[in-house]
């Protein structure tokens, strides 16, 4: 299947036609396999086979929600006669999710078709008819090495497929039944695992997004109670510098720092003169970015970033709260200075002069007047320079003669 | 396949090659992607039925067996999967609401459906009473794409009265970043898609003056390459649906015009078929219903010569949009 093109049936090439029977082929013996699956789950089969089954047709079509589905109730639909599937949960505890929301475990006892019913009441109760009941020991090592095997398989279709929702959804589902199943401990490393794994998938693809939302959903998840977890502020904060060092052209990696830094700041419990200090590092280190790469958008935002955290006015979420006004004032004047400075080796990067726009109408609002002939020269150079965006230099245009 | 031509002056769209490719859709059975696809199939009516409206061909499609095969759909819960045996979910129950309401099914579906009050009551079971936003379905995936579908569908069906909007919206607020664009749950990076889903789910709610709009008009205008597309987010390569999201996102904010619309229609029409008709993700690849109703969406909203005008919070014809909420 392509996996380009968001997973959408594209149009075909002409083909020829042996490779149209070809295609025939692959369909019967595709459907014949749909059909397998669909004839089980209308008698309410959800055993080994029908599981089996649901792996052979995921390797060929990941993007097929419903089987997904079916292969968890397989796993879930818990009984001791069913050693290669999960243990059935006691009462209360939910199997939905990693953070135990109550809704889900109500859902659960209605599920949205008639048909869809879990199988559960088919198979006997752990502990009935004949089997010998399971240790609390036993039960959770059979569920460890489900989850383990589960995580195994989903692995070669994320690379295959890095793109596609379900797998991921289907990764986190299992990982969450770790967290509801097994002793904190166990669970922990069973995380901490899928941390490793992140990190190989964004050596690979370092701007994958759904890799870079999953490792802040893993990381949430490592330092949450659930887990006996504690802060991996700085950890993280340290491998946003690791991969930024790596590509500076990595906005991923910049957001990420962003959202760390508030948070890092308290965990440090800095006081006004660490917290100068950490900005002034922070303004040194995109600086020497932005002297090699001034045509790199991401570099911008981080600036913007910092500048905005200067010019605003003192609230929990900034880095230097206690800036007077003076201060925030030579802050953004030294800024601007260097990126005049950027002017003597690129003239026609016109990122430079919306900074030096921006920057000089927040100077005004700090009570520094600016030059006329400056704005206006920038505003010049900004409209040649980027036609494509006329129509919002008018409108700053006009902004800029109100003020 | 597109050829890039070599000059785009006389690039118009070509509006019966889409209709014809739109209606042919069905009829490509001795294909693996179409079956290997199925999980997209009643979505798929929805992007092909949305594009022949906005070309001025709604019954292109017959009506009545679009409305059988949506209806054929629909579980007891009163959700909709993407197709028969196929789990009910947000997603195809949101493109079913909206297909009814294109084809003025919603009488339909109280006769001979399971109604228009169980649909709202499976959406509204979906929402995470705490937190405000919504789930893709039993399994618990959360996502602002399923919070967008939510309030877009429970808005059509005039039920948003079952769910709790104010936590939506504060939960849709805590999305935001501070380059004004939104991501797909609190602190994860702005992306167009979850920008227009975020931007649009606020606009239901008439809650916009939560939107920073002089930031994310900056990012989103910023989404425009060289060539006249856009992306995504930053230094990714240009996709014709793309052109929906933030084009749609700039028109919600009233800044439109922070683009070039020349270029961008240009380049929409540099991504068709003209002889086969539909509309690819860039010039030069093979074309997908997707990209052929995000194109035309996108052709609408510009203000493309005699298509029907688009609404761009519900992306659906205005004139439904119109009938349906008054
Ligand atoms: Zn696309």
């Amino acid at each position: 299947m392509t996996s380009h093109g968001h997973g959408i049936a594209r149009a075909t090439r002409p083909r020829t036609e042996e490779q149209r029977q070809a295609d025939l082929d692959k369909i019967a013996r595709y459907r014949t396999l749909e059909d397998d699956i669909r004839d089980r789950v209308s008698r309410q089969d959800y055993d080994q086979d029908t599981f089996s089954l649901t792996s052979k047709l995921l390797r060929q079509n990941p993007e097929y929600y419903t089987v997904w589905n079916i292969r968890r109730r397989c796993l879930t639909s818990g009984s001791s006669s069913k050693p290669w599937a999960m243990s059935s949960l006691s009462k209360g505890s939910s199997t939905f999710s990693a953070t135990g929301t109550s809704h889900l475990a109500s859902a659960s006892s209605s599920p949205p078709s008639s048909t869809e019913t879990p199988p559960s009441h088919n198979y006997p109760k752990t502990g009935m008819s004949g089997t010998t009941a399971e240790t609390t020991e036993d039960r959770q090592m059979r569920d460890l090495e489900i989850i383990k095997s589960e995580l195994v398989f989903t692995v070669p279709l994320l690379m295959e497929f890095p793109k596609c929702y379900w797998i991921w959804n289907y990764r986190l589902w299992t990982l969450g039944q770790a967290i509801v199943r097994l002793p904190t401990h166990v669970a922990r490393k069973v995380w901490e695992e899928e941390l490793g794994l992140v990190g190989k998938m964004l050596h690979r693809d370092r701007r994958n997004f759904h890799a870079w939302g999953y490792r802040r959903y893993v990381v949430d998840q490592l330092e949450s109670a659930a887990l006996a977890g504690q802060s991996m502020t700085e950890s993280e904060f340290e491998y946003t510098t690791k991969m930024i060092r790596m590509d500076l052209s990595n906005f991923s990696a910049w957001h990420y720092r962003s959202q760390l830094i508030p948070r890092l700041l308290r965990e440090r419990d800095a006081d006004d003169q660490a917290r100068q200090k950490f900005l002034d590092d922070e303004l040194a280190f995109i600086r020497d970015g932005l002297n090699v790469g001034p045509e790199d958008q991401s570099l911008w935002f981080y600036h913007q970033f910092l500048a905005s955290n200067i010019i605003d006015d003192a609230c929990s979420q900034t880095i230097a709260p206690a800036l007077s006004v003076d201060q925030r004032r030579s802050y953004i004047e030294r800024e601007i200075d260097e990126i005049k400075d950027l002017l003597e080796d690129y003239t026609d990067v016109k990122w430079i002069y919306e900074a030096l726009i921006q920057y000089t109408q927040s100077l005004s609002r700090l009570g520094q007047q600016a030059k006329p002939t400056e704005l206006k020269d920038w505003l010049a150079q900004l409209k040649s320079l980027d036609p494509q965006r006329t129509g919002r230099w008018n409108d700053l245009e006009a902004q800029l003669y109100a003020a | 396949m597109t050829e890039a031509p070599a000059t785009t002056k006389q690039l118009h769209l070509a509006t019966d090659a889409h209709v014809q490719y739109i209606q042919s859709l069905d009829t490509h059975k001795d294909e693996l992607d179409y079956w290997l696809t199925e999980h997209l199939r009643l979505n798929g009516v929805y992007w092909g039925l949305t594009a022949l409206h906005l070309l001025g061909h709604p019954d292109a499609l017959p009506p009545d067996e679009t409305l059988d095969f949506i209806l054929s759909c629909q579980h007891e819960s009163g959700g909709f999967g993407a197709a028969p045996g196929h789990d009910a979910h947000m997603l195809s129950t949101v493109s079913a609401v909206q297909i009814l309401a294109m084809v003025d099914g919603f009488d339909e579906l109280d006769r001979r459906g399971k109604g228009k009050a169980q649909v709202g009551k499976y959406i509204a079971q979906l929402q995470n009473r705490e937190t405000g936003t919504f789930y893709g379905d039993e399994w618990g995936e959360e996502d602002t794409r399923f919070l967008y579908g939510a309030l877009n569908a429970l808005s059509l069906l005039g039920l948003t009265s079952l769910v709790d909007v104010e936590r939506a919206v504060s939960y849709v607020a805590s999305c935001a970043n501070f380059d004004g664009g939104y991501g797909v749950r609190p602190g994860a990076e702005s992306h167009s898609g979850q920008i227009f889903t975020c931007v649009a789910a606020l606009a239901i709610a008439k809650r916009l003056d939560l939107v920073d709009q002089e930031k994310l008009g900056q990012w989103l205008s910023e989404r425009q390459v060289p060539g006249g597309g856009l992306n995504g987010r930053p230094e990714k390569k240009e996709d014709v649906c793309y052109s929906w999201w933030v084009l749609s996102s700039l028109s919600i904010i009233g800044k439109i015009h922070w683009i070039d619309r020349d270029g961008l229609i240009q380049f929409i029409l540099q991504s068709q078929d003209t002889e086969k008709g539909g509309i690819a993700d860039r010039p030069g690849d093979m074309v997908d219903v997707w990209h052929t109703c995000f194109g035309a969406a996108g052709l609408s909203l510009l203000g493309y010569p005699s298509m029907e005008e688009v609404d761009p919070v519900y992306c659906m014809p205005k004139a439904v949009i119109k009938r349906v909420l008054g």
